[in-house]
């Protein structure tokens, strides 16, 4: 019975919003749906909470590997915690917004947040040479397909491309990169997102009626039959 | 004030291009500090707008009582803590996973599959194309043969119950040449915007921090 | 302080631009006015009210939820004037005193849809034909109640091809029951599994294991987690450690009760420990920096990206990358594989991810619905080729069938609203 329930639960639930669409009546339900998801993700959120400071906490007192550090991202955790419960230094008071300019909560969020993530953001260009550097070496025919298609879409949008190949001329003007990067881009690379989206589709078309009919159970920890 | 956060920044920022190097004191504590606020900010985000703003709110003011649904799944999802609780944890789960099968068959279902294949039902030839039909016309006739060709021999690649070999085989071969073109594409279209993202940070390390340059 | 003297100087200097820039226009402003008072001092002033619409009517759009209502009318006979400005549409409802403007349309527009009725309440509209000087007695319609239809046939398509592509997945499910083997092409990605945590094992290092960044109302990080009870059950098999760190709490439970699950179908419930799953952060950066420093930290042998990625994909795979790693990576974010592509060892191209759980069980009837799947792509590629005839046949072809056809291949695949 335990393991049967969640079953049952889910296939009368995915049924449900199937069959939602053609009814107008109740097409509301994949909007509560959403709500109610996200209330679940905030007592969830005591989880991952807890998760979180108890391994930390684990690790500053067995001295384990760097646990200098997980005093930091404790600290860090609960000052914000604090910050964001209690809206420290928030100039309207407890009944105002939690993000107000000037409270700690905001602070610490363009003072600290941001900068992180926006540096973390900018490695990406270096990782992308990295990775441009490897697919220099292709080694078989489909990264040269690649490498090739993302060379001309690139020289495509810069000057260098427009100099290099303006000698051609205009009979032959598809074969000027910018024209090529345009053909590219509309022609093939086109058919290769049609391909894909169209694929993706029916991936979950059939992922979903696995997962609805009880066919696929994993997630469950319920094993399969 | 504003100096702190320029400093606190710039700290930041340097901590985690020196990752780049090499793993480092000045990375780690960049990262702790990173991981702990960051889960706190998300925490208190969904608090105020989840817990408070749509239960609390929705249960209280609006009498919106269908939303304690959400907080009883909620509330099971906790019970995994007690020793013999985990088994009704699953419930939620079940529920969610039920609930996003089914919305996402058919979300995609009509998005992507009959979206896609009315997008691509585009005439061989046309007398809108130029005159006469076969004159001005040829480029486009071409590229939109191109496209359902692509679009086939993609499809065919993705085929699970037949094998590669043969006619079939070599259809697929292309398919997948149409699909690393796609990936180029992608691909050489991303790096200008990698690039950007870059010259933002260093515009605010040498400017706004150093104030080197205007 | 401000200093007085350069102050005074200063809006010298501003009077005297302004100045030089009026003054020799003063002369042709002032014979302007001079001119139109002249001329309009003789003529008399011609008020243009315009004829109003007709038929103007108000109905109840079809199958939504009552919240629209389609107000037309036949143009008025001096909508092509030059003086003519547009069409306003007021709207009471039942129980209110006035008539409310809830729309202005320009000339030549003879509807408007209002999205804002309720269902059951009746409604009444007027509409008001306008030029600059005057307006035309307002036209008044019928009461309208908008209405909730219990189902949508404009949908009839999506449930038709819906039931075709479901019906063929449902079919080869249990059709595959009865024992007949279907043939499944090789996927590299997933047939390298078993091999990449073999070599974890010699190596004496560990299986990491990303299941994307996006929540379990994500149908990828599903996919992800489906995947994860099949690799877990590997690694249980072969003994060595998993490492999960995880972006979202609903799926932190998840994967716990995935993993022990797998070790407990291995017959080794006492080796899976919760630690094997830990949650780091929502926030999409802290989660990889984290994920990078437990990367190059703890260097896993084989490192697995399953799920939904954004921006952090590749530096994921870079960083990988830079220990040796083996990675298998799979999404159906196309902005991503390429990334994937470029940067791992094996990729799982959109509906890979999808196939995978169904292909790593190799059990008849999860087997079954990757051949429903190629029925849909089947059907998909036929649809499209007779679309394009129909396309180009009713361009040079005079026919009524070919019309009928072309417009109901169309119609087949269209989304009405």
């Amino acid at each position: 019975m335990k393991r049967q329930v969640p079953l049952i639960i889910t296939f009368i639930v995915g049924v449900v919003l199937i069959v939602s669409v053609f009814f107008p009546r109740v097409e509301g339900w994949n909007e509560d749906f959403s709500i109610f998801f996200d209330i679940i993700a905030v007592f969830a959120y005591f989880l991952g909470g807890g998760n979180l400071i108890r391994v930390h906490l684990d690790k500053v007192n067995k001295k384990k590997r760097d646990w200098g550090f997980s005093i930091v991202t404790l600290f860090g955790f609960l000052l914000m915690l604090a910050a964001g419960l209690f809206k420290l230094w928030n100039p309207g008071g407890f009944t105002a917004d939690v993000a107000a300019t000037g409270s700690l909560f905001q602070l610490m969020y363009d003072w600290i947040f941001n900068p992180l993530g926006a540096t973390m953001y900018a490695l990406l260009a270096f990782y992308v040479a990295s990775a441009s550097y490897r697919a220099f070496r292709a080694k078989n025919r489909d990264a040269t397909i690649l490498l090739i298609a993302s060379f001309v879409i690139l020289l495509g949008r810069t000057p260098l491309g427009v100099y290099a190949t303006s000698w051609i001329p205009e009979s032959f003007s598809l074969l000027q990169i910018p024209n090529l990067a345009i053909w590219i881009m509309t022609s093939p690379n086109l058919a290769g997102q049609r391909a894909i989206m169209i694929g993706i589709a029916l991936g979950v078309v059939s992922m979903s009626l696995r997962l609805i009919l009880g066919v696929e159970r994993t997630h469950l920890g319920a094993g399969n039959e | 004030m504003e100096e702190i956060g320029l400093w606190l920044g710039a700290f930041f920022t340097l901590g985690i291009i020196s990752f780049l190097y090499k793993d480092n004191p000045w990375y780690k504590i960049s990262e702790s500090v990173f991981v702990g606020v960051s889960a706190g900010y998300w925490f208190i985000v969904s608090f105020w707008d989840n817990l408070y703003g749509k239960l609390f709110v929705g249960v209280f003011e609006n009498q919106d009582y269908i939303l304690l649904v959400g907080g009883v799944f909620g509330v099971m999802m906790l019970l995994r803590l007690l020793p013999k609780g985990g088994w009704i944890s699953r419930w939620p789960l079940a529920f969610i996973v039920g609930a996003i099968s089914g919305f996402y068959l058919m979300n995609y279902f009509s998005s992507n599959v009959m979206k896609q294949v009315y997008s691509t039902m585009l005439p061989l030839f046309s007398n809108e194309f130029g005159e006469p039909v076969f004159s001005a016309s040829v480029a486009d006739s071409v590229g939109t043969i191109m496209v359902a060709v692509g679009t086939f021999a993609g499809l065919i690649y993705f085929f699970f119950s037949k094998e590669h070999k043969g006619v079939f085989g070599g259809a697929a071969k292309f398919g997948i040449w149409v699909i690393m073109v796609t990936f180029g594409a992608s691909f050489g279209y991303t790096v200008m915007s990698r690039m950007s993202l870059l010259i933002g940070r260093m515009y605010f390390i040498f400017g706004e921090w150093l104030k080197l340059i205007e | 302080m401000i200093d007085s003297e350069n102050s005074n100087k200063s809006a010298i200097f501003f009077v005297s631009i302004i100045l030089s820039v009026f003054l020799p226009v003063l002369p042709a402003i002032s014979q302007e006015a001079v001119d139109s008072a002249d001329s309009s001092a003789g003529d008399p002033v011609a008020v243009f009210v315009p004829e109003p619409p007709r038929n103007v009517t108000a109905v109840d759009h079809n199958y939504d939820r009552g919240e629209n209502v389609d107000v037309s009318w036949d143009l008025s006979v001096d909508d092509t004037s030059a003086m003519f400005l547009g069409y306003d549409v007021y709207r009471r409802a039942e129980g209110e005193g006035e008539f409310k403007l809830i729309g202005t349309v320009p000339a030549g527009v003879d509807t408007l849809q209002d999205r804002s009725t309720k269902a059951d309440t009746g409604y009444v509209y007027k509409v008001v034909a306008r030029t600059a000087q005057g307006e035309a007695p307002p036209v008044i319609t019928e009461r309208v109640v908008p209405d909730l239809e219990m189902v949508n046939f404009k949908l009839w398509n999506v449930f038709l091809i819906g039931l075709f592509v479901s019906g063929a997945v449902i079919f080869f499910i249990s059709h595959a029951k009865r024992g007949k083997k279907l043939f499944i092409r090789k996927i590299a990605g997933l047939e390298a599994i078993d091999d990449a945590i073999g070599r974890a094992t010699e190596m004496g290092r560990s299986i990491l294991f990303i299941p994307g960044i996006n929540d379990m109302d994500d149908v990828q990080t599903i996919a992800g987690i489906t995947i994860l009870g099949r690799v877990a059950r590997v690694v249980a098999d072969y003994e060595i450690s998993i490492n999960m760190p995880v972006a979202r709490s609903i799926v932190l439970a998840t994967a716990r009760e995935t993993i022990k699950e797998a070790y407990a179908s291995a017959g080794r419930p006492d080796s899976y420990n919760d630690d094997m799953v830990r949650y780091i952060t929502d926030e999409q950066f802290g989660y990889v920096a984290a994920v990078d420093g437990i990367m190059v930290r703890d260097k896993p042998a084989t490192c697995f990206y399953l799920g939904a990625f954004f921006a952090e994909s590749l530096i994921l795979a870079e960083t990988g990358n830079s220990i040796g790693a083996i990675q298998i990576a799979g999404t159906a974010m196309p902005a991503q594989l390429p990334f994937f592509v470029a940067a791992c060892d094996f990729t799982l191209i959109g509906e890979e991810l999808f196939a995978a759980s169904a292909y790593l069980s190799n059990e008849p009837r999860q087997l079954g619905s990757l051949k429903g799947q190629d029925v849909g792509k089947l059907a998909a590629m036929v649809a499209i080729a007779l679309g394009m005839l129909g396309t180009t046949f009713v361009e040079i072809w005079d026919s009524s069938f070919v019309d009928d056809f072309n417009w109901f291949i169309h119609r087949l695949f269209s989304i009405v609203s």
